[in-house]
This record gives structure tokens, C-alpha cells and sequence, in this order.
């Protein structure tokens, strides 16, 4: 049974799905039975989600129009 | 041939090279928000931003024939981004700034504390803009080192490799970083996000299976 802190190391690779099948079950047994790994993941993904939204937002008004003008491409 | 539906970067850039300059404005479209946002991550304040997010194309538009698609446009992009933000933010601080910057014990083991539940939708409690404003509160809070990493990773989602060859780091550099990045992320944005304290005992008690 994987520890919390073996979970926490690699919490990156699981969210990322960068594990090899046996890892990823042994980490997905761990978090069906501990509350505090499984809010850990599942908040950590939320923030990824958070900043995926940010990164296509919309930019600051005129940002978009001055810099075509800049590039002289418009 | 152009893919009717959507060409690639790659064969956008191919046009621009061949002098159809027009067509650089769809790589900018396609481009600009992802480069924007890490410009500003990196920098902090709009007004720098901007202009180094002009410098940024303008560079690669001057630069274009030089890309030989040994890596994707985005990353090349990104690259010279990253090279131009760095610039501008040490001409306005000092060394010792960035040295001051620098997380004091990057070895030590990281431990979440925050680990009561969130809210389950934010997006629909939050006006947008006070959202975006908390997750820039929450990129700025993070050490520089940290921030380039997970600027690139999780804002450009470009992969380990990628971002290590943009700031000349080793892979598990990268991955080392990144979980710290992520980790110190959720720890800013928890007491915002987080189940307030009723809804808190009401799942407790529901988890036990007691009628409320």
C-alpha cells in the first residue's frame, strides 16, 4: 500500500497521467481509501483548471488591436 | 498543400516565410492570450506586458526565416517570450531582488495543509474578473524559479522536455519544480475556494451517515 508521502511525489506524474498502469492503480487504491490524498488531488486539478481558464481569456481591452497595428499586418 | 480546415503553425509559417506576410496575423491570433499570459506571470503589470508582448512577435516576425521547425512554433515562441520578459524585468530590479525571490530551502519536503474540500463550482461564485484576479494573485505568489516552470507547463502546456529547453534546465528540474509550483498553487487559492465552515460539518456528518 502506497504512503501519503509516496502519493504526494507523485502527484504530478498522476495528474498528468505520466504513470505506468501499475503506479496508477496503486495510487488510485490509496485515494479510495484516504479522504485527505483524494482532496489533494482533486484540488490541485481543480487549480490546473483554474489557470487552463486564465491562459485563454480574453486580454486587456485594445491589447489585441494595438498589436497588429504594431506588426504593421493589419 | 493547406489543410482546407484548420493549416497548422507550421504551414502558416512556411507561407510567412515564402512573404505572404498577412498570414502572420492568424499565428498571432492563435498565439497571443497564451504568450500574453506568461509574459504577464512574469512580469506582473500590464503596461510591461504588452509592450513586450509587441516586442515578442515583432522579433519573430523579424526572425521567421530563421525557424526551421526543429521545435513547434509555440515553443520557439515562447522561448523568445520568455528571453524578452527576463530581459525587461532586470532592467528594472536588481540582482539581489531575484536572489531575495528565491524559495530559501527548495529540498525541503513540501506539506500541503490545507486540505479541506473545495467548493464544488467557484466559476459560478466568483464575478470572472475577481477569479482571473485571485489565480494572478496565486501565480505572482509563487517564487520565480517555480513560476517560469509552471508558466510553461500549465499556462503553454508545453511538455517536460519543452520547457526544460526553454529555460536551460534538466528535466527532473522541471518535474521538481512543477510539483512544488502546483502544490504552492492550491495552498494560496484553498482558503478562498475552500467548503465554508456549515457546509463543512454537513458533509461530515453525511460521510458518517447520520440524518441531519
Amino acid at each position: 500500500m502506497m504512503t501519503c508521502e509516496e502519493v504526494l511525489r507523485e502527484l504530478s506524474n498522476f495528474l498528468d497521467e505520466e504513470l505506468i498502469p501499475e503506479f496508477r492503480a496503486q495510487v488510485q487504491e490509496h485515494l479510495r481509501l484516504c479522504r485527505n490524498c483524494t482532496v489533494l488531488v482533486n484540488t490541485t486539478r481543480k487549480t490546473l483548471a483554474l489557470v487552463a481558464d486564465l491562459f485563454v481569456a480574453e486580454l486587456p481591452h485594445g491589447v489585441s488591436e494595438r498589436l497588429i497595428e504594431r506588426l504593421g499586418i493589419h | 498543400m493547406l489543410n482546407a480546415d484548420k493549416p497548422s503553425d507550421e504551414e502558416l509559417v512556411r507561407l510567412v516565410q515564402q512573404g505572404e506576410k498577412p498570414v502572420f496575423a492568424t499565428l498571432v491570433r492563435r498565439h497571443e492570450r497564451r504568450v500574453y499570459w506568461i509574459i504577464h506571470g512574469i512580469l506582473e503589470n500590464h503596461a510591461d506586458s504588452e509592450e513586450v508582448l509587441q516586442e515578442t512577435f515583432l522579433k519573430a516576425l523579424q526572425h521567421i526565416r530563421e525557424f526551421r521547425g526543429e521545435s513547434r512554433f509555440s515553443t520557439w515562441l515562447v522561448q523568445i517570450a520568455v528571453n524578452e520578459a527576463r530581459m525587461r524585468r532586470r532592467k528594472y530590479r536588481s540582482g539581489l531582488y531575484d536572489s531575495l525571490d528565491e524559495e530559501r530551502d527548495p529540498d525541503s519536503p513540501f506539506r500541503p495543509r490545507e486540505l479541506a474540500d473545495w467548493r464544488p463550482n467557484p466559476e459560478e461564485e466568483f464575478v470572472r474578473e475577481e477569479l482571473s484576479e485571485l489565480i494572478q494573485r496565486a501565480i505572482r505568489s509563487l517564487p520565480k524559479n517555480y513560476r517560469e516552470v509552471f508558466l510553461l507547463r500549465d499556462g503553454e502546456h508545453l511538455s517536460s522536455e519543452e520547457a526544460a529547453n526553454v529555460l536551460q534546465i534538466s528535466i527532473p528540474a522541471v518535474k521538481t519544480r512543477l510539483l512544488r509550483a502546483r502544490l504552492m498553487m492550491r495552498e494560496f487559492l484553498a482558503p478562498h475556494l475552500k467548503l465554508r465552515w456549515h457546509d463543512r460539518m454537513l458533509a461530515r456528518i453525511q460521510r458518517r451517515g447520520r440524518s441531519v
